[in-house]
């Protein structure tokens, strides 16, 4: 067991723990030259540099509104669909569910060019709200899974008891799945954002270049920006998902019979 | 109980909306695909040696990349699961996941490109002469960098989905295989794999169409010959000839089809009734 430990470890180690800590070292100095013998020079050039940019933060802000939405449709529609597949008992479920796993299956690229005339035609293309339209494609089967999982979880009595105390349908949904969905909401929150922040492709053909959201600008940057930039550019991507988790871990802190830091527990 | 089914489909409702927006692009997709002209694209883009061989490409490096994640992750699953039930390791193992595809991709270029530090790291202690002496990675004909960026990125998420069904498993099923006579393999093939296959299947398809077609990581870490199926799709959509368009979306629909037919013979060899007696399934 203690050798299955070291090796675990080692394995995390090198596989996971050391790049990042290299990729944010390397966004915290000039740019590595080890064969010729120079050393480390720190300095904040990397992040000055980015932040600089002016599209950087327009683009940041774009995205981190995407996310919101993004998450915000997914988790209304994982919420229906999930409590409905769970509640769902009969045969053909199986197909059922590969109908809604369909749409990350079928290539996104694919529906994103089918889409784009009638984008047009309707006057979504090139805006916010187009973009926002196609990446729920990628992110809602996700979502789905993971509501349906979690509903099946609680368990088909847990979703009786309020029913049969007269709970309506929305004071049953925020009084008591809320609450038991939150690390369900937890998981989501990160995949969604960060499938969101996936998107060039689909993003360019459908904002065509308009809706400048972070891929858009990470592409052209790398042509001409040196490594401690895009270190730097790289560790931003990663940021965002943390900082909007925190905003829903705090907004979460609102729901009924949540443990709020500042109250004593026993 | 016609009230609660009402209600069932009620809730339907919303998804079956959202459904719409794929199901009429991927319509439309075809319908551009043909352009009036019936076939006539499709046997344009299947005479050409470029698609042929890009598929080729595509569909060897996205199997290679999708096998190897799932039998790594299943692996690390299988043997550290145990370990994984803590908060702080299981963290550890999906720090790729906090990254987009794309930036991953940039990070193996980083480590492994010719001046990347990998190179540099064994040229400083004396094992290279010089970093370019390190085989070449990333932008290789071979796609060993995407290869790469997807096994790395893909593996957390294999365990991710593997984790909580091995956390499933009863050990009592074990002692039975043991107390029958039997070893290791047959552990693996009668208490693990019924209970895993459907994970798996899924996983194999979820990974597999996404490997397939994803622009991103192969316009970064790719050559321009042979080049990926997506990245071919995208350059003929946005082309300087717009005659060139029609064919991008048969390229595209194609690979559609392909991933589709897939899926349904898998959702069918699953539903058949062996493996559902060995999961136990009684419904």
């Amino acid at each position: 067991m203690i050798l299955r430990k070291a090796f675990f470890l080692i394995l995390i180690l090198l596989f996971f723990v050391i790049p990042l800590t290299a990729l944010l070292l390397q966004s915290l100095s000039a740019p590595w030259r080890f064969h010729t013998g120079q050393g480390i020079d720190w300095g904040w050039q990397g992040y000055s540099t980015l932040f600089e940019n002016p599209q950087l933060w327009e683009a940041t802000f774009i995205s981190i509104w995407i996310g919101f939405a993004v998450l915000f449709i997914n988790v209304t529609l994982g919420l229906f669909t999930g409590k409905a597949l769970a509640s769902y008992p009969y045969r053909g479920k199986a197909w059922l569910e590969a109908l809604l796993l369909s749409p990350i299956l079928i290539p996104s690229l694919a529906i994103a060019m089918g889409l784009h005339l009638f984008m047009i035609r309707i006057g979504l293309a090139d805006t916010f709200w187009g973009v926002l339209l196609i990446h729920l494609v990628p992110t809602v089967p996700y979502s789905i899974k993971i509501f349906h999982n979690s509903y099946q979880q609680i368990g088909k009595t847990m979703m009786e008891q309020p029913h049969i105390l007269g709970a309506g349908f929305w004071t049953q949904v925020f009084t008591v799945e809320l609450p038991l969905l939150k690390p369900a909401i937890r998981s989501l929150t990160f995949l969604t954002i960060v499938i969101s922040l996936s998107q060039y492709a689909i993003t360019a053909l459908i904002g065509g270049g308009r809706v400048l959201t972070l891929p858009l600008v990470f592409f052209p940057f790398l042509e001409n920006a040196n490594t401690s930039i895009m270190a730097a550019f790289s560790i931003w991507f990663a940021l965002i998902p943390v900082f909007m988790y925190i905003i829903i871990e705090s907004l979460m802190m609102f729901l009924p019979y949540s443990r709020l830091p500042w109250r004593n527990h026993r | 109980m016609k009230l609660f089914k009402n209600r069932t489909f009620l809730l339907f409702l919303p998804v079956a909306i959202f459904l719409m927006i794929p199901f009429y692009g991927f319509i439309h997709a075809v319908i551009q695909s043909l352009g009036g002209e019936g076939l006539a694209h499709y046997e344009e883009i299947l005479s050409s040696e470029r698609f042929l061989s890009s598929v080729w490409f595509s569909v060897r490096t996205a199997g290679i990349a999708t096998l190897v994640s799932i039998i790594l992750g299943l692996g690390f699953t299988k043997f550290f699961h145990p370990l994984l039930t803590n908060i702080s390791p299981r963290l550890m193992v999906w720090i790729p996941m906090l990254f987009p595809h794309f930036v991953w991709g940039y990070m193996v270029i980083l480590m492994l490109s010719e001046t990347g530090w990998l190179p540099q790291i064994l040229a400083a202690a004396g094992w290279l002469e010089t970093p370019s002496n390190f085989p070449v990675w990333t932008r290789d004909p071979e796609g060993i960098g995407i290869i790469i960026t997807y096994v790395w990125k893909e593996v957390p998420l294999v365990i991710l989905l593997l984790f909580p069904v091995y956390a499933s498993i009863r050990p009592e099923y074990y002692a039975l295989v043991d107390s029958l006579g039997g070893n290791a393999w047959h552990r693996f093939t009668t208490v693990d794999l019924p209970h895993l296959l459907p994970v798996l299947v899924e996983t194999f398809l979820i990974i597999f169409s996404f490997t397939l077609a994803a622009y991103e990581v192969p316009a970064l870490i790719g050559t321009t010959f042979p080049e990926m199926i997506s990245v071919l799709g995208y350059e003929w959509f946005y082309g300087s000839s717009w005659d060139d368009r029609p064919l991008a979306f048969a390229a595209m629909v194609m690979t559609s089809l392909f991933l589709l037919g897939l899926t349904l013979m898998s959702y069918y060899g699953l539903s058949r009734p062996r493996w559902r007696a060995m999961r136990g399934d009684r419904q």
